[in-house]
């Protein structure tokens, strides 16, 4: 029987051919080839999707940084955007990462604040943290 | 010998202490306070200086904490009406 352990399987057959095989099984001729090839792929297109920060979260942590730094309304804020070269220093960054604990209902860890240093960093902890909230 | 990451350490400290306050008022000035004299003292370079900050924002912890326990002890009746929303 086929192991479901096995990410991609290749059945001797005599008229397919499979060029992804990490496992060759000899199987009597009755059974139908069947190629996982495609199931490593969406595997991976799976977990980029679960990384990434909604777009109206980014917006409103940018809301929240153009507030605290008192930005003018042209300066162009991306989701890449660092909070130094906006011109925050160690405390205002403190200070963002209080007002988004305020707004976002979360609590941030020493170590994670730590390291939030662009706006996209920051909107995917809250996301992160959003999500093990209601676990708890 | 204080570093940085102490200092900002104590600030979040002093912040989350601050936010347990039940008085609106109270709750505003602390935020305020530890900002305001975090920022005074952003650019000291002297050694003994810093350390010196440094213990006085640590018994500041310990005096927000104390508040917190008598305030909540004794909450206010009444939610102040910048805490109300209003729109």
């Amino acid at each position: 029987m086929a192991s479901p352990s096995t990410s991609s399987l290749s059945f001797k057959a005599p008229s397919i051919q499979s060029t992804r095989t990490s496992q060759v099984l000899r199987k009597p001729l009755s059974f139908q080839p069947i190629s996982f090839g495609r199931f490593q792929s969406s595997k991976n297109l799976r977990l980029q999707i679960s990384c990434a920060a909604k777009p109206e979260t980014v917006q409103k942590v940018s809301d929240i940084v153009r507030e605290q730094l008192a930005l003018s309304a042209d300066t162009a804020l991306t989701a890449e955007s660092k909070f130094s070269a906006l011109g925050a220093d160690s405390l205002d960054t403190v200070e963002i990462v209080m007002a988004l604990e305020e707004k976002f209902n979360i609590s941030v860890e020493e170590a994670d604040a730590q390291n939030i240093t662009t706006i996209q960093e920051a909107a995917d902890l809250i996301e992160d943290l959003a999500q093990k909230k209601p676990a708890a | 010998m204080v570093d940085k990451g102490q200092v900002i350490r104590l600030c979040r400290s002093l912040l989350r202490a601050g936010r347990q306050l039940p008085d609106y008022n109270i709750r505003e000035y602390a935020k305020r306070r530890t900002f305001d004299g975090f920022r005074m003292n952003k650019n000291l370079t002297d050694h003994s200086k810093v350390e010196k900050a440094y213990a006085e924002g640590k018994k500041q912890l310990e005096v927000v904490e104390r508040v917190v326990k008598v305030y909540l002890a004794y909450p206010p009746k009444t939610k102040n009406i910048m805490e109300l929303k209003l729109h």
